[in-house]
């Protein structure tokens, strides 16, 4: 069942473009193209508006929490070319970074896996994808990936923290060496991963071509667990792939198409869990989606409004096979 | 910003938007010549490839053409679905002809590309348009207004729309409508415009300012409104957009007054009505938006007029326009920057601009208004307005807690376009995906409230699909039972009362055993004088008890015979009477009366019981041999260790029987991490059975996952209810501290918790997750739930962050200011107070205690040895405890003082043998047997020798714990090797110790599991193991210990492992070892004193030298263990003739054969050497000879195959 628990009136004045929880659910982050970003307090059915944040000059397209223990910060990015970092201090919200790294339309923003540090990843319609990492003391370093993706990077995702080869033995003693990675997708119908080498120079790493159209938006899922890895994507192509890669390289990833749609697909967001695949297109038109057994993906639900059933069949059917 | 340049003069082309990947064809542009005045004309196609940096196209073929072009377009005229090269690209000619292009064939390199082609139109065809409802309707404009309409399938004869325009005049533009398809216009220079209705085939309504300056260069329809159109005017007089709308077509609805000189192209998005470009003499590319006027973006453009632009059918941002200066450029509209990499071109073109001047006037075109370019650096802002690709009209996203946040684009309701003031909402949802998971989870929490186990296992166990299943359910509900060791043995299918039926049924002599329990009681009172007398006398009953058999006499006052004849009973009258044991003792091995023997060697002192168990052992091949070894040794770790996978439920079995409670759970744990690493896929499941013996849920969850998938919210569900059931029952029966939660099962039970808390059961995740545990990930989550949660639950503390924060651009500095390396800093503060979360199957070495590796005892290839090192208490002793996916055998080794240094104190005797720990303690499953409390009377333990040689077995200080043998004496006369123990007691495997009356059902057989090659560890091995430092120790003679502790300690430091130094749980298994260690110290002290070997005498002596000598040279060459044991063996056993010579009691006759094998072993001439042993044999007293004689043939024969 999707059952609406909470419908907020966001008084925006144009399109919403974006809408994000904090790490606990019990914040509302969204934007619009009215140049704003609110925050709403919306727990236990609420909806107090905490913050109406102004500062971009253009519509603001995606928004991203970070994570808790950085304090509340949020990060939006706009079609002015600017990314605004905001931060609750003494409970006002604040600007308190301004990115102006980029020609264009800065598209997507995604906070690092916390275990990083506090680093965003940005992806512009001028084909760059800058890396703002905090230093300290208010400064933040900018590394910048030029020419990701001619004619624009639309959308950033980092990959879950995972300690390459979690199941071998660590050297005593040390941290484990985390390998950053995130995956981003454009208008050159792509998708590319992105690794940072010793140096700590971004480098791309591999290349995923599937589309035909250009990627709107792309989400590694969550780690549960597995040695394996998956992302999902969506295009202008109506296309949904949820490509997955088994070996410890990283190296082989195959696609699977979940779903050719009748127009673009937007966005694609993972359960918590990484079980369930939510899917916007351009008709309005949000569904789940969901692996059945046999590896087929299922789409188990229909969201209008935020209603919707939840077919049983995929869902339900996992009886113990034992 | 420009994306890519061709030099070519040419009209141009997109692909259809169908169409990957992206094509631009370029045809030769008629009415124009470069420098080189040729007039050689091409159709080519270029690929836009923008994963390419560079400005080059990549031009994909070259048709050369007959002919140049006015006017190019792509038809998507079947387009295969696969949308490969397809369409036809449709030309207009110079001369009035129309051509049908197969891009495909182009690409392809194909000479025969034209389709078709018709020259009805009598002028150059200026227009051309694709119907896009029906893809194979084009209409042209030529001169004379001229129109055709012309059907792709019937390319041959053309329609009109209706009846030409007077007065003729060029048809420069031409479109269909791109809401109603039957609707076409059509422009001329002229100005006017008239739009055709196809099925009425007149015009409808001719578009005129009346200004006579409108000279139509571009007709565009409005993509989204029906009746609204666009003109562009060529005049400089009157460089203007009209924007019409037939419902009021007296006059513009709006007048675009952007340029400054004529218009000479314009062209209008289809993905976005708002942006319309249009490019002029002004050298201008506008884009603006028609519905409002106002210009979006002026794309930075050389001081060249452009003729013709398009926008990309399929990349909505991209567009190519055709300038004059013999270039075509394709641009972004979304803006970037021109880095370094493009240098080289831009240089080249602003080499081209003074240069080229295409109407050879001698000026280059003013610039007008043009922003100057700055550099290599010039930035390139993208559209004002962001344009409506870029706009996400609807998302969804999920977050915690399993709800969904949703928002929807509401359809624009007029078609103007025009936001009206609108309700924008946001939802938020839950979604619940897991009923039955959910309602299984909610079942499982009642059952923790309620305290429901029994009945829910049952419930459980009945509703279990597999076998597998129904015996986890069962094993984890003999958990809340009483007796549950009992109920485990049943469900392993060892029912006590089914065992004693048996065991009655197997008895010939049931009754006797009450009149040998008296005889018992009566015989240990009178032993308890220890006088010599008691000895003969028990040793004489013994005697005629063999003599006569049957002929019991219970009394034991009785009278007997002392036979001293020449046969063995005679012989062993004669050793016993001249204090003989260890010939007694050979002699009754040699006759195979093992019970004798070994009731001999108890009165003969430890070590010669010792020595004689071994000998027993070694003899007795029988299959359940190891069995009775290890009840002896109480070394079931043996057992556990070393007993074929096959026969795992006996050794759990016998684990159950007789295991210390504390050592109980360790070998369980042992034979279920045997069964892991070792046994195939059925026996590796069954390990979960043996965990839940053990209580080990961490284990069990290992192994489990092993065993499933577990991926599926059910499966992990099934785990769950089976970890969460174990550890209630783990809770009940250990009031030890239970609630540190393993890193497996944190992580499972955390997972567990996130599914739950992502169908939105955030209360029962925070009921399930673990408490007291520093697992971090653990620890997170519950933070997390509880803010998730809204508002703090009343008694319910929500805790504290388990993050340190960090601070931003506040006053403290930074972890690591300024650093590269701060990404890191983060994460340390981050995890200050808690260890990092060691993945599943990761153990932490060192990381907790560097000096861990120091204190390793040397026991190279258990990993796990780790633990017990630690000496202090640990508070991520959990996450070390364990180890799995190394394949090795996993063993548990619970905390305790670590070998190497209790070995080193031996010496000192702070540990004493462990039989003595128990004594003492209350019983705990023989109660009901009050003549069982040994430190009363601790003689009374000790065994009748009328009780046969049963009875040895729970003499020997190895005892084991639970054996109940002194409790209650074992039977009667009986067989000689028969149990007669008490059906009442729970000792069920013990018709397993019936070699000869029973057959066990399932015989271990695994191979023999001792070094026995070494005889010392052989003589070692009946000592009770790891002793436990004891207060009683005092009365225990200890030079009988020293004789051997400390190398046992040192040779054996793994397999004390398993045996805890403490002994919590009162236990009247262990009691009746003490009083028996105490008794034989006694017992002991009269033989030793006694028995003083006598010198052999010096011509003899050769043979002593001899055969060692030989036994050692074997030794030394033989390989296998199993030959090497024989040897050690025979070399013990020569003993019995080395005595015999020392007392000269064998024959000339034996003593010179003897001689002769000597010298036939000194030439190794082994053969004669046998021939002379069977001529002894076959002529001398068998009772004489039998008890070295075939040990000396054993090592001929060894010699003989060795060839030493």
């Amino acid at each position: 069942m999707v059952s609406v628990i909470n419908t907020v009136d966001t008084s925006h004045e144009d399109m919403i473009h974006d809408a994000q929880m904090d790490y606990y659910g019990t914040r509302l982050a969204t934007c619009s193209s009215d140049r704003s970003v609110k925050i709403f307090d919306v727990r236990n059915g609420g909806q107090i508006l905490i913050a109406d944040l102004r500062g971009h000059e253009g519509p603001v397209w995606q928004v991203a929490w970070a994570h808790p223990m950085y304090g509340n910060i949020l990060a939006s990015c706009s079609y002015d070319r600017k990314v605004i970092i905001w931060k609750e201090e003494n409970g006002s919200w604040e600007k308190t970074h301004e990115h102006s790294g980029h020609d264009s339309s800065v598209n997507s923003v995604c906070w690092a896996p916390h275990d990083y540090g506090l680093i965003l990843a940005c992806g512009s319609s001028d084909g760059a994808i800058s890396l703002l990492t905090y230093t300290g003391e208010g400064q933040w370093e900018v590394k910048k990936i030029n020419n990701a993706h001619t004619i624009g990077c639309n959308a950033v995702s980092w990959a879950p923290a995972v300690v390459p080869g979690s199941l071998i033995d660590q050297p005593s003693g040390q941290k484990p060496s985390y390998i950053k990675k995130f995956a981003s997708g454009g208008c050159d119908n792509l998708i590319k991963l992105w690794k940072e080498d010793e140096d700590g120079q971004w480098k791309e790493d591999q290349k995923l071509e599937a589309h035909s159209d250009w990627v709107r938006d792309v989400a590694w899922a969550p780690s549960i667990g597995l040695p394996t890895s998956t992302i999902a994507s969506c295009s202008q192509d109506g296309r949904v792939f949820i490509w997955t890669c088994e070996d410890l390289s990283g190296n082989t990833w195959s696609p699977k198409l979940l779903h050719k749609f009748s127009d673009v697909v937007w966005h694609v967001s993972w359960s918590i869990t990484a079980n369930i695949l939510a899917v916007s297109g351009g008709d309005n038109k949000v569904t789940l989606w969901k692996e059945s057994l046999d590896g087929q993906w299922v789409c188990i639900s229909d969201v209008n409004k935020g209603q919707g059933s939840v077919s049983a069949s995929a869902a339900e059917s996992q009886q113990n096979e034992q | 910003m420009k994306l890519k340049e061709v030099d070519r003069t040419a009209m141009q082309a997109w692909s259809p938007a169908q169409n990957h990947p992206i094509y631009l064809a370029t045809g030769t542009s008629a009415q124009q010549l470069d420098a080189t005045f040729s007039t050689s004309a091409s159709l080519e196609v270029f690929e836009l490839d923008l994963s390419d940096p560079s400005l080059d196209m990549k031009s994909c073929a070259t048709f050369s053409s007959s002919q140049r072009y006015h006017k190019l377009i792509w038809g998507p005229h079947k387009v295969d679905s696969k949308g490969d090269v397809s369409g036809v690209l449709i030309a207009g000619g110079e001369n009035g002809n129309i051509i049908l292009y197969d891009p495909s064939k182009i690409i392809a390199g194909d000479k025969e590309v034209v389709i078709a082609q018709n020259d009805k139109h009598t002028g150059p065809v200026r227009a051309l348009d694709v119907n896009m409802f029906q893809t194979n309707l084009v209409a042209s404009g030529a001169n004379e207004s001229e129109i055709y309409i012309w059907d792709l399938n019937n390319f041959a004869t053309p329609m009109t729309p209706g009846a030409k325009t007077q007065p003729p005049e060029d048809t420069s533009c031409i479109a269909w409508n791109r809401q109603v398809q039957h609707i076409l216009a059509s422009a001329s220079p002229s100005g006017r415009a008239t739009v055709w209705d196809l099925r009425k085939n007149e015009p409808i309504i001719k578009v005129s300012d009346h200004s006579n300056r409108m000279h139509c260069s571009g007709l565009a329809w409005h993509p989204d409104v029906a009746t609204q159109m666009v003109l562009a005017s060529e005049d400089d007089r009157l460089p203007v957009i009209q924007m019409w709308d037939l419902r009021f077509a007296t006059s513009p609805l709006r007048v675009l007054e952007n340029h400054a000189r004529g218009i000479l192209a314009i062209a209008w998005s289809m993905a976005d009505p708002e942006l319309l470009l249009s490019c002029g003499k002004d050298a201008k590319i506008l884009c603006s938006n028609p519905n409002t006027g106002e210009v979006l973006y002026e794309l930075p453009t050389n001081t060249q007029w452009c003729f013709d632009i398009q926008w990309c059918p399929r990349n909505p941002a991209v567009l190519s326009a055709a300038s004059f200066d013999g270039r075509i450029s394709v641009y972004s509209v979304m803006g970037g920057s021109t880095d370094g990499l493009r240098q080289k071109q831009v240089d080249k073109l602003s080499s081209s601009f003074g240069n080229l001047d295409p109407f050879g006037t001698g000026q280059p075109l003013p610039p007008l208004q043009i922003p100057q370019q700055t550099g290599q650096h010039a930035v390139v802002l993208p559209l004002k307005k962001p344009p409506k690709w870029v706009r996400r009209p609807v998302g969804a996203s999920f977050s915690f807690g399993g709800k969904l946040v949703t928002f929807e684009g509401v359809k624009v309701p007029t078609p103007q376009g025009a936001e009206q003031q609108q309700q924008h909402h946001v939802f938020i949802s839950q979604v619940v995906t897991e009923k039955e998971f959910l309602r299984r989870s909610d079942q499982l929490q009642q059952v923790v409230q309620s305290q429901g186990f029994v009945s829910y296992c049952q419930e459980k166990s009945d509703a279990s699909q597999t076998e597998f299943e129904k015996n986890v359910w069962s094993f984890l509900k003999v958990n809340f039972e009483d007796d549950s060791r009992g109920k485990y043995l049943e469900l392993l299918g060892y029912r006590k009362e089914d065992l004693g039926k048996k065991v009655a049924l197997a008895l010939n002599k049931v009754d006797g055993s009450n009149v040998a329990l008296k005889d018992f009681d009566q015989v240990t009172q009178s032993d308890g004088e220890e006088s010599p007398a008691a000895e003969e006398q028990l040793l004489g009953e013994r005697i005629k008890e063999e003599k006569q058999e049957s002929d019991f006499l219970p009394s034991a006052g009785g009278t007997f015979n002392i036979s001293v004849s020449g046969d063995i009973d005679g012989l062993i009258t004669q050793a016993l009477l001249t204090g003989n044991f260890e010939s007694a003792v050979d002699l009754c091995l040699h006759d195979n009366r093992m019970a004798d023997a070994i009731i001999l060697a108890i009165a003969g002192g430890q070590e010669l019981l010792a020595r004689t168990q071994k000998k027993y052992f070694a003899k007795s091949q029988s299959k359940i041999t190891r069995l009775i070894t290890a009840v002896v040794m109480k070394n079931w770790k043996e057992i556990v260790v070393s007993c074929d996978l096959k026969n795992w439920r006996e050794a759990l079995a016998a684990v159950l029987t007789y295991a210390k409670p504390d050592e109980f759970p360790s070998l369980c744990d042992l034979l279920g991490a045997r069964l892991e690493s070792e046994g195939d896929s059925i026996l590796q499941t069954q390990a979960c059975l043996c965990y839940i013996c053990a209580g080990n849920v961490e284990k069990l969850v290992a192994c489990w996952m092993k065993a499933q998938d577990g991926s599926s919210p059910l499966s992990l569900q099934d785990l769950i209810e089976k970890v969460v059931i174990l550890r209630k029952a783990v809770q009940l029966t250990q009031t030890t501290d239970t609630n540190t939660v393993g890193v497996l099962l944190a992580e499972k039970m955390s997972q567990y918790a996130n599914l739950l808390a992502a169908q939105g059961s955030i209360a029962a995740a925070l009921a399930f997750l673990p408490d007291n545990t520093n697992q971090p990930n653990i620890v997170q989550l519950r933070d997390r739930l509880c803010r998730a949660q809204g508002e703090p639950i009343p008694g319910q503390q929500t805790p504290k962050i388990p993050y340190e924060r960090q601070q931003l651009s506040k006053g403290r500095p930074g972890p690591v200011a300024g650093h590269l390396q701060m990404p890191r800093a983060p994460t340390q503060q981050y995890y200050a107070h808690v260890e990092n979360p060691p993945p599943p199957g990761f153990i932490m070495h060192g990381n907790v205690n560097p000096n861990a590796a120091a204190q390793l005892p040397p026991s190279p290839g258990h990993m796990h040895s780790q633990v017990p090192p630690y000496p202090q208490p640990q508070p991520y002793q959990p996450a070390q405890q364990y180890s799995f996916g190394t394949g090795g055998p996993a063993m548990y080794r619970p905390p305790q003082p670590s070998a190497p240094p209790a070995a080193s104190a031996y010496p000192n005797t702070p540990y004493v043998s462990s039989t003595a720990s128990y004594s003492g303690h209350a019983p705990l499953y023989t109660a009901q047997h009050p003549t069982s409390s040994p430190t009363s009377s601790p003689v009374a333990a000790f065994p009748p020798p009328s009780s046969s040689g049963a009875s040895f077995q729970h003499g020997g200080p190895g005892a084991p714990p639970s054996s109940s043998a002194y409790a209650l004496p074992p039977g009667t006369t009986g067989s000689q090797n028969g149990w007669n123990d008490p059906p009442a007691l729970n000792r069920v495997p013990k018709k397993k110790k019936m070699p000869e009356n029973f057959m066990p059902p399932v015989p271990i057989t695994s191979p023999i599991m001792n070094p026995l090659g070494d005889p010392q560890s052989q003589m070692l091995q009946p000592q009770p193991p790891v002793p436990g430092p004891l207060s009683n120790q005092a009365s225990y003679p200890q030079p009988h210990l020293l004789g051997s502790q400390p190398l046992h300690g040192l040779q054996q430091p793994l397999s004390q492992a398993g045996v805890p130094t403490a002994f919590p749980k009162p236990n009247i298994e262990g009691a009746p070892g003490a009083p028996i260690g105490n008794t034989m110290q006694h017992v002991q002290s009269l033989p030793t004193e006694k028995i003083t070997k006598k010198p052999i005498p010096d011509e003899h002596l050769i043979l002593k030298t001899t055969f060692e000598d030989l036994i050692q040279r074997c030794l030394s060459s033989a390989t296998d263990p199993q030959t090497k044991r024989k040897l050690d063996d025979a070399s013990k056993r020569l003993e019995f003739l080395y005595d015999k010579l020392r007392e000269q009691t064998l024959s000339p006759t034996i003593i010179s054969g003897l001689h002769n094998i000597a010298r036939s072993i000194e030439t190794r001439n082994y053969s004669e050497g046998l021939t002379i042993h069977t001529h002894i044999v076959s002529t001398s007293n068998f009772s004489e000879t039998s008890a070295f004689m075939p040990v000396l043939k054993v090592v001929l024969t060894q010699a003989n195959k060795l060839g030493v």
